[in-house]
């Protein structure tokens, strides 16, 4: 039976899981410290960008998927990438259809279905977590989708490395009514906390009236 | 049916176009737009079938959203004419054309550009150029009045004289010009 399991790793085991899946969120749970906070003001995300080293450019770890919408995730990067360019075209695609621009409920579930595609068959699930943020005629909206295809809203996430750790940071400085710059200093803070010190972080944000997801750059300390 | 117009000036570009939709030998709209922008640097006019024309323009846009944020900067007008062309040669050649005949301008880091692309794809660049039933009595006007040197304004005034005179003329063409002005500078930087 163990090998007849071990031959059929996509298979559910005997206790019921997808192991495929499990290994998965381990792969995001290794990934970068990264954090989506929202207000009914704005939406921020924010990442831990690693590795740095002099003389490299930090990679790009917060995107812009439409106007509207911004993303940015933790694991494996090429796969977050490549989910990225799925929600891009997604948006896009919507656009061509409807002439409007997507909602972020409707963009989230685009992705979680084509994750839940990769559960199903014998092939490697994606190894990436994807914090998706954006204002729609439901106000602004933060949604985290894993792996598995689950999705789940809400006003704070964090995923990847010594994320409970930083959410738990978030949870004791988060109030309904963090003013934006404020939100931005308890990220960072939470992120540096979990890592021990100085880390280079890429944060995006959108808000409620300007409806534009745009990278906020913070100036970088003197040398 | 219809006129549209493109020329190119030192100062920019301009596009012109009439309003009239035809049925057959009937008008079958007096307010429509054959004028659109894919954004603030880049325009399209079109002359041929309207739903074509439209569906046409919004593939455009999704395609150049999409690889403008993939590599971060926006496309140039070249680029944007190339991509459209692309897309009316592939259909031609599986023998689904677009039955439209465009003209793409607009402003970019290398300055003002006018390109035409007719329903098989094949573009070019110009100075000026019309398209459309009225097209014939629109190049009078242009041949005569064109200048390289000419200011936006002038270019201006001399695509919507180019236009009205189409109007005045062609049973395809009338109930008003539209006209776009994009001066330079107006570029989009990378964002």
């Amino acid at each position: 039976m163990a090998t007849e399991m071990s031959r059929m790793p996509f298979f559910y085991n005997q206790e019921g899981r997808l192991v495929q899946v499990d290994y998965a969120l381990q792969a995001v749970s290794r990934g970068s410290t990264t954090i989506g906070l929202k207000t009914k003001d704005f939406a921020l995300l924010s990442s831990q960008v690693k590795p740095t080293r002099p003389l490299m450019e930090p990679a790009e770890k917060v995107f812009v998927v439409d106007d509207h919408i911004g993303a940015t995730g933790s694991g494996y990067i090429g796969d977050v990438t490549t989910l990225l360019d799925q929600v891009r075209v997604a948006a896009q695609r919507h656009r061509v259809v409807y002439d409007e621009p997507i909602d972020v409920g409707t963009l989230s579930r685009n992705l979680s279905e084509y994750l839940h595609e990769f559960t199903m068959y014998a092939v490697r699930p994606f190894g990436a977590s994807v914090l998706l943020a954006g204002v729609d005629h439901l106000g602004v909206q933060l949604i985290q989708v894993d792996p598995s295809g689950t999705t789940f809203k809400g006003s704070a996430f964090a995923i990847g490395q010594s994320a409970d750790e930083a959410l738990e940071a978030i949870v004791k400085g988060y109030r309904p009514d963090l003013p934006a710059d404020d939100a931005v200093s308890l990220v960072t803070q939470a992120i540096e906390g979990v890592n021990g010190g100085k880390s280079v972080i890429e944060h995006g944000i959108i808000t409620a009236a300007a409806k534009r997801f745009e990278h906020r750059h913070i100036p970088a300390p003197a040398a | 049916m219809t006129t549209t117009v493109g020329i190119r000036s030192k100062d920019g570009v301009v596009l012109a176009a009439d309003k009239r939709a035809s049925k057959g030998f009937f008008v079958g709209s007096k307010v429509v737009q054959k004028i659109f922008s894919l954004d603030d640097a880049t325009a399209v006019a079109i002359a041929g079938a309207m739903s074509d024309a439209e569906y046409l323009v919004n593939l455009a846009k999704a395609e150049r959203r999409l690889l403008a944020l993939r590599r971060g900067y926006p496309l140039s007008v070249k680029e944007s004419a190339k991509l459209i062309s692309n897309i009316v040669y592939s259909s031609m050649k599986s023998y689904n054309p677009f039955y439209v005949e465009l003209v793409v301008a607009g402003v970019d880091l290398e300055g003002p550009h006018v390109y035409t692309s007719d329903m098989s794809g094949a573009i070019t660049s110009e100075d000026f150029m019309s398209s459309g039933s009225g097209s014939p009595i629109a190049y009078g006007v242009l041949e005569q009045g064109f200048r390289k040197e000419s200011s936006l304004e002038d270019t201006r005034k001399l695509a919507e004289a180019a236009v009205r005179a189409a109007m005045e003329r062609d049973p395809g063409s009338g109930n008003g010009v539209d006209v776009l002005a994009i001066p330079n500078g107006h570029a989009l930087e990378a964002n």
